[in-house]
């Protein structure tokens, strides 16, 4: 019943999301959107970095690729990743949001546009705000929100500025968001 | 942070607006990023919805022309992808100007804020070529003209630009290009007396012809695909054969249709080699 999982992520989140990646089976059901603040001039090793442990193909998508299930996209260096209807990523060099480039909450805020019910929002570690618009845009139009517990987080100002404004649907450690993800049936 | 989030509907209600009454054609434009830019428009000049902005469109006959500055991103960096504009110097460039009987195009194809003609300017200047090629570039408005003649560019970030300049390993001072006056930096004008510049409307329509060299960086994002293909048809039939294209690093002819016409010349720049049939 979902189409998409969508993870944000900044300052601490490297760990987790590797950990994450790694609990994936290749057959995983739908394609995972990560937007990770990340150095906005080193192009590559991060992709690599991601990939060495991943249970699916992680990819820095073109402009208008089409998105699919059991792989992951991640956000390039100094653009903003939007999902477009027709299930296709659009790139953009707009001025950065929240002092970022890639945005996690145009990130977040685009897929909930396109997905609606149908999206799972993920909010870690982090030592700024964005994503926490982005994460109640997607529980508004009806998807479901989750943050890692800011108890576990090495930096919780991303997660707990999530809280704050919205009304999430889980709390949850690594090991919790790793279960509920392989819980996920096509 | 966002603040009023337009609609699919008014969003195409404004863009009848602006075809019907003015003849500018967003229709093809990608329509997430176009929708912010609507949303940035309307928040900067105190619009309050989309009804606001057809109003003010229908009833200031002026404001199209600041519409117009204002819907198309700004370039916001120098030297954005260093790694580029070394290529560029060092391989490029040199080889279009080899053995020309004609000083060789070049056409800055984006509809760029300034940034991407003064980069290819100084590099220019620094081969020693500045004057021994004509540079054209596209521009929505005479706003946007008057503002790159002027060199009052507004490149935000004074430490990326400085640093983007370093990582290109330039032969002189960043700051040797521009002066201050007062909080502003004016750049050296002189780097683009020579540039021709070619009004187009909402997209490339016009063409310089003989292109030795067209940069087209990080604009077809903001095309959907049908668009996408137009646009690079038309610089494709603008280009010579064995000329160049460069799109931004994340933008690939793999995803139009031109693909067959061009070879890669540069896979991680993304610059393209038009064929010779």
């Amino acid at each position: 019943m979902y189409k998409a999982v969508i993870i944000g992520g900044s300052a601490g989140s490297f760990q987790v999301i590797t950990r994450i990646l790694h609990s994936l089976s290749p057959n995983f059901p739908l394609p995972i959107l990560l937007c990770l603040h990340r150095l906005k001039h080193v192009r590559s090793g991060f992709v690599e970095a991601l990939s060495i442990k991943s249970g699916i193909p992680i990819i820095e998508p073109f402009d208008k690729d089409q998105i699919k299930p059991g792989r992951a996209y991640l956000a390039p260096a100094n653009y903003h990743m939007y999902i477009e209807l027709g299930n296709k990523i659009a790139l953009s060099t707009e001025d950065p949001v929240n002092h970022s480039r890639p945005s996690i909450d145009l990130s977040f805020v685009t897929a909930a546009q396109v997905y609606r019910e149908k999206l799972i929002g993920i909010i870690l570690s982090g030592a700024n705000r964005d994503g926490a618009y982005g994460l109640k845009k997607i529980k508004d139009l009806g998807g479901l929100a989750i943050v890692q517990d800011p108890e576990e987080c090495q930096v919780k100002t991303m997660t707990e500025a999530s809280l704050k404004m919205t009304k999430v649907d889980f709390v949850y450690n690594t090991n919790d968001i790793i279960k509920f993800l392989q819980n996920i049936k096509s | 942070m966002i603040r009023y989030e337009i609609g699919i509907v008014d969003t195409r209600n404004v863009i009848k607006t602006l075809l019907d009454d003015f003849g500018y054609d967003f229709r093809d434009y990608a329509l997430t990023a176009f929708k912010r830019r609507l949303e940035y428009v309307i928040n900067s000049n105190g619009l309050r919805d989309a009804d606001g902005l057809v109003n003010r469109l229908q009833n200031n006959k002026d404001f199209i022309g600041q519409f117009l500055h204002e819907i198309s991103p700004d370039t916001t960096e120098m030297f954005r992808d260093p790694s580029f504009w070394r290529v560029l110097r060092d391989e490029v460039i040199p080889d279009i100007a080899r053995g020309s009987a004609n000083k060789p195009r070049i056409w800055v194809a984006s509809f760029d804020s300034g940034e991407e003609l003064y980069s290819l300017a100084i590099i220019l200047k620094e081969l020693n070529l500045l004057d021994s090629v004509q540079i054209y570039a596209n521009v929505f408005t005479d706003k946007c003209i008057n503002r790159i003649k002027s060199g009052r560019l507004d490149p935000k970030d004074l430490e990326t630009n400085e640093a983007n300049y370093q990582r290109l390993n330039g032969k002189a001072q960043y700051s040797s290009y521009y002066t201050m006056d007062g909080n502003t930096m004016v750049f050296d004008t002189d780097l683009v007396k020579n540039v021709t510049f070619v009004k187009q409307k909402t997209t490339v329509e016009d063409d310089p012809g003989a292109v030795k060299l067209a940069i087209f960086r990080n604009q077809i994002i903001y095309y959907n695909q049908l668009l996408q293909d137009k646009v690079i048809q038309k610089l494709t039939t603008s280009l010579v054969a064995g000329g160049f294209l460069a799109l931004g690093i994340k933008e690939t002819l793999e995803n139009t249709n031109a693909n067959n016409k061009f070879t890669v010349f540069n896979d991680n720049e993304k610059i393209y080699k038009r064929k010779t049939t």
